[in-house]
């Protein structure tokens, strides 16, 4: 019995690979539950009920999966280009930092201010995934190596802004920052009818309608796709390479930092370092199972943040750490990409022929 | 006394067949060439037998034993060595370190003294003057050569191929090279050349040619002419009957003056005459493929950033314009690797049709890219091109060979307003492809194109170009009117022999 | 500021600083086997971080930091078997598996980190002491580990037939597959190997460093085991340069927590990576980087 590669794809071998990896995935979660002595029917339940378990955990479950939605298209841009960016979490925060610092800067309040702390933010994101794309194409430095490394830097930045003497709150514990509120006025407004969910999702529902438009529609998408499946010929056949990184860099930093900043608006209204923690890496396997497409991205965003909603519940109900989600996180991925390689392979099983040695 | 016998030896890759019933042998102590080219197989059935691959079927009996070698280990342990034409060489390693690889197997040291001692005993044989400390990024690629020479009789082979060894020496190193060959056949060894060049055929012990995966036919060179050679190589086939009809020749559309292009091998060198194309006329490059071709059509397309000299397109310099420039300005191009820089696997014939053209108003209103309107663009193509069997939305990666090169001619000939090139581009087509896609590049010169051409297949520029220019180790052999030539001088002119 | 340069604090800036470098030195010379053997190991922080749960978990359990640092090497084996298996086996795109198994390994510590807290007081254990007296006290024998490491790795890839061959692997390795060498094999074990270096890191930053674990413990040092490499231009003796000068900083970081500096410790702890990317950008021309670095090898 061997393994070969396979010339074209085959619907049913495909399908099969995944749904292993479904099954696997829940498996190895279940196994992670038993680990830990807890009981994997009561964990899996605890999940459903608070993902989709009536309208508050609807609502739940679309606002966890907001900010993840445009991570995960900043990430999916990126890899659909070939580009390694996994800045988003740096691009995300900075995106925050910036937004606040503007309105706090210009003192602004009200829809202005909103208005235009969401576009100091996109800015901001834009500009941290402009360096690293600059350095990648001016200095041939790996993008993973710079955004990563700008992903720390970002993170000390936080900490030293949360600091007493600059935006750090009254009365705030050493251990424990955070900022100064945003006013009332700067928050963005709830939408109707779902509690906890605000302007911010059916912000990241057009633009996740923007990129697919984008990458399935336009010339800009079209050299995307095409560098990502092949630069020679693009290359070959006009395309500006370097030009092309740059864009793509900018407008994944920008979603990010959307991200980043609607996230500070819409929910924690002051900036924290722990509230936005996560999001730019959860982004990174949002977009990696949604194969990098912006129907996947949606889809993948809405499955993580169905499981970080139900997360809470299993906390309360099943006694689960909700990190446990954390952790389904990484299995759900590796089975993913498991499934990806083994559906590009087939299973050969040795024939004897009639009349022939085998 | 037969050293090697090769019996029914058959090996496909895929679709393609590269060795079919193979079947000769070689004597001990001779010097045996497989002639024949590119394509016709030679390289597989070397790297059957030294263990690079599994032949499919057939068998390989070495030195009275039948042979099989799981790996490349095994048949250097037989004695096979191997000096292939594209080097494996480490460029950061030293001499004596490539020289090394893979040797002492069994030791967590080398025994440098003694490698030292025996490298300098095969040099001074070889009556090389190489330090074994110099790293090979720092060697020409003459002397890179003479590495790969030294890195097998290290390993004490009886049987040494070596693959087209000659393609990067001058005659000078050339002659020394088959000196050294002598004296080591002297001292027992026994060696397959495998070769295109008539020189180096007609001083062998025995020739046998390979086209298309067989032996044809095994010879003494005492006892043919070059001319029967280079027939039984090519084959009797009369060239396809593409008319050259009379077209008349419009304005000066490309010209190619002091043109120096660096490459891996020999680069790309224009010394004396400028080349000129006008309107309508169709130039042909003849030569084996790696004599300089890819960095010309490189130039002309603006993917290489020539050293010296000067490219003009329809009176314009464009020796330094991009490829978009170019584009624009009615330059389509036809390259080599058609996989790999001209199409997209994963996208559809339609998006494939889009490439370079993606930009332009016909396809859709900016920012857009109008989908109905690359399937339009597709279906027309589709047509004109007789692309059998696909649609719009097909994959480019599961067409034919022949269908997929007919996208790309499809694209870049409608965009070949001024000058269309091409390089290789009936490479692994069947006779009917071929015919096709000369039918239309005859049609792009009637419409007022300039065509440069690339092609091994020397009978079918005689019958489509005008012109003809023969390229050896990067330099212009000789330019000649197709209709006043010949392929047995357009042959020896490709093997090295100046008209 | 004056009392930075009085001898104690300098002596115990240094002490620290050599401190810090070791998991660092430790984990970069098995990483620079793997990369000189052509594979982007970029699962290092994933690696180190679950090789420093590991020996938590067992540190606590046994009280032997022996049995810990034993169990954060076979931690991380297991994670660089997996990453072999899907980089060079599966032939998966090497940057995607490292980040894959990175988020795996954060995801499954945080999960069993805080499934193992129920409710109870942070385990303390015993930690690895220095050495308490002579001329060498308040150094720890790890240390001298990481130093030896250097020349040891060097003299391995530049003085000896394996060496040779793994150097091949990262440059061309096609040349070893003609000439009938396991390319698959060689990768495999040279990631092993990394891997098992990485885990020796992690343990020791587990056991030297803290009494207690936390979520995201290893903060980014795995990725500065990269850049470090990438900084070192792949050389043994550079890499530990750049580790050094990165511990130096990190040193640096914490003394001016703890005394007055100039400089806010946020900034400090920033430059060995805002630093590592000017020097990349400024210092490109000469890269030697392994030609075959990353290009999962495939038989022509």
């Amino acid at each position: 019995m061997r393994l070969t590669p396979r010339s074209e794809r085959a619907i049913a071998w495909t399908l099969g690979c995944y749904a292993a990896a479904v099954v696997a995935f829940l498996m190895l979660s279940g196994l992670l539950v038993l680990s830990v002595g807890g009981s994997p029917q009561a964990a899996f339940s605890a999940l459903l009920t608070g993902a989709l378990g009536g309208k508050a955990a609807i609502g739940n479950t679309l606002a966890k999966a907001t900010p993840l939605l445009l991570t995960g298209l900043a990430a999916a841009i990126a890899f659909r280009a070939r580009i390694w960016s996994i800045g988003q979490e740096g691009q995300m925060v900075f995106g925050a930092i910036t937004g606040y610092g503007a309105v706090l800067w210009l003192g602004l309040s009200g829809p202005a201010g909103i208005v235009v702390a969401l576009v100091a933010g996109m800015m901001g994101g834009a500009a941290l995934g402009l360096v690293s794309g600059v350095l990648d194409v001016r200095f041939k430095i790996n993008v993973i190596i710079s955004t990563v490394l700008l992903n720390y830097c970002v993170g000390y930045l936080l900490s030293w802004l949360l600091q007493p003497g600059v935006w750090g709150d009254v009365g705030q514990t050493v251990s424990y920052q955070q900022s100064a509120a945003l006013a009332d006025s700067l928050y963005l407004p709830l939408l109707p009818g779902l509690a906890k969910v605000h302007l911010g999702a059916v912000l990241a529902l057009v633009l996740t309608v923007v990129v697919g438009v984008t990458l399935g529609r336009t010339r800009l998408g079209f050299e995307i796709r095409g560098f990502g499946l092949n630069p020679r010929a693009m290359v070959a056949r006009g395309v500006d390479a370097g030009r092309l990184v740059l864009v793509v860099m900018a407008a994944s930093g920008a979603l990010a930092g959307l991200a980043g900043i609607g996230h500070v608006l819409g929910e924690t209204h002051r900036l924290r370092p722990d509230a936005l923690a996560g999001f730019g890496y959860t982004g990174i396997v949002v977009a990696l199972i949604g194969r990098s497409s912006a129907p996947g991205t949606l889809a993948a965003a809405l499955f993580f943040g169905g499981l970080a909603a139900g997360g809470l519940t299993m906390r309360v109900v099943a006694d689960i750490p909700s990190s446990l989600v954390t952790a389904m996180q990484g299995i759900a991925l590796i089975a993913f990409l498991l499934a990806e390689i083994a559906s590009g392979y087939r299973l050969v099983l040795p024939v004897r022929e009639e009349g022939t040695p085998a | 006394m037969k050293l090697l016998e090769v019996l029914g030896l058959s090996k496909r890759f895929g679709a393609t067949v590269a060795n079919d019933r193979l079947t000769f042998d070689v004597l001990k102590g001779e010097l045996h060439c497989l002639f024949g080219e590119n394509g016709a197989g030679k390289s597989t059935v070397s790297a059957c037998l030294t263990g690079f691959h599994r032949p499919d079927s057939g068998a390989i009996v070495f030195d009275g034993r039948e042979v099989e070698f799981a790996t490349p280990a095994g048949a250097l342990d037989a004695g096979i060595g191997i000096c292939r034409q594209h080097f494996s060489l480490v460029e950061r390693f030293s001499v004596l370190e490539n020289i090394l690889l893979g040797t002492e197997r069994r030791s967590l040291r080398f025994d440098v003294g003694r490698a030292r001692a025996r490298f300098g005993e095969l040099a001074d044989r070889l009556g090389l003057a190489v330090d074994p400390d110099t790293p090979i990024s720092r060697l020409s690629i003459g002397e890179r050569q003479w590495v790969e020479i030294l890195k097998a009789l290290y390993r004490d082979v009886r049987l040494l191929i070596l693959d087209e060894p000659t393609a990067v020496l001058t005659p000078a190193e050339s002659r020394r090279l088959f000196d050294v060959v002598d004296r080591l056949r002297g001292d027992g060894l026994t060696v397959i050349l495998i070769s295109h060049k008539l020189a180096e055929v007609m001083a062998a012990d025995r020739v046998t040619v390979l086209r298309r995966g067989r032996a044809v036919a095994t010879v003494r060179p005492g006892e043919v002419t070059p001319a029967e050679l280079t027939a039984l190589m090519m084959g009797a086939e009369p060239p396809p009957a593409t008319a050259r009809a009379a077209r008349t020749k419009g304005r000066l559309m490309l010209e190619v003056e002091d043109l120096a292009v660096p490459g891996p091998r020999h680069g790309f060198r224009l010394e004396g005459a400028p080349l000129r194309v006008h309107a309508g006329e169709v130039l042909g490059i003849a030569g084996v493929a790696g004599n300089g071709q890819r960095e010309l059509f490189d130039a002309l397309v603006g993917l290489a950033h020539p050293a010296a000299g000067r490219v003009t397109i329809d009176g314009r310099d464009m020796t330094y314009a991009s490829p978009a420039e170019r584009m624009r300005a009615g330059v389509g191009s036809i390259p080599e690797d058609r996989y790999g820089d001209a199409l997209v696997g994963d996208f559809s014939i339609a998006e494939n049709m889009a490439l370079g053209w993606h930009r332009s108003a016909r396809l859709g209103r900016a920012p857009f890219l109008s989908r109905r309107r690359m399937a339009d663009f597709a279906r027309t193509a589709i047509e004109r091109f007789a692309i059998r069997q696909a649609g719009p939305a097909t994959p480019a990666r599961a067409l034919s060979g022949g269908n997929a090169q007919r996208v790309v001619a499809a694209r870049e000939i409608e965009r070949a307003r001024h000058l269309l090139v091409a390089n290789q581009p009936t490479r692994g087509l069947d006779v009917g492809a071929v015919a096709f896609l000369y039918d239309r590049v005859v049609e792009a010169a009637e419409r007022g194109a300039a065509v440069v051409l690339a092609s091994e297949e020397a009978e079918d520029l005689l019958g489509l170009c005008d012109r003809i220019a023969v390229l050896f180790k990067g330099r212009v052999v000789g330019v000649v009117d197709a209709s006043a030539t010949s392929l047995a001088e357009i042959g020896a002119m490709m093997a090295g022999r100046p008209a | 500021m004056s009392d930075l340069f009085s001898a104690t604090i300098l002596t115990a800036v240094v002490i620290a600083a050599l401190k810090m470098a070791t998991p660092l030195l430790i984990s970069a010379m098995g990483e620079l086997v793997a990369q000189r053997a052509g594979i982007w190991n970029m699962a290092v922080e994933g690696t180190m971080l679950i090789a420093a749960y590991a020996a938590y978990v067992v540190v606590v359990l046994t009280q032997s930091p022996g049995l810990a640092l034993a169990a954060a090497v076979l931690a991380a084996l297991l994670t660089g078997a997996i990453n072999g298996l899907l980089c060079v086996v599966l032939k998966l795109d090497q940057f995607v598996t490292g980040l894959a198994l990175n988020l795996l390994a954060a995801g499954l510590t945080l999960f069993w980190f805080r499934a193992g807290l129920q409710g109870e007081g942070v385990p303390t254990f015993r930690s690895l002491s220095p050495i308490v007296e002579g001329p060498f006290a308040g150094l720890y024998p790890m240390m001298f580990v990481a130093l030896l490491a250097v020349p040891l790795i060097w003299w391995f890839l530049e003085r000896t037939r394996p060496g040779l061959e793994l150097r091949c692997l990262g440059e061309n390795p096609e040349a070893l597959d003609l000439r009938g060498v396991d390319v698959r094999r060689g990768q495999i074990l040279s990631l092993l190997f990394a891997s098992a270096m990485t885990g020796l890191g992690g343990g020791f930053l587990m056991l030297a460093f803290s009494d207690r674990f936390v979520p995201d413990f290893t903060g980014g040092r795995g990725w500065l085991v990269v850049v470090a490499i990438l900084a070192g231009n792949w050389r043994p003796g550079r890499v530990l340069v750049a580790v050094l000068f990165f511990a130096l900083l990190e040193a640096l970081a914490i003394q001016s927590r703890v005394g007055s500096s100039l400089l806010p410790e946020q900034l400090l702890l920033a430059a060995p990576y805002l630093l590592s990317l000017a020097l990349m950008a400024v210092f490109r021309s000469t890269s030697l980087e392994p030609a075959a670095l990353g290009i999962p090898y495939r038989r022509r």
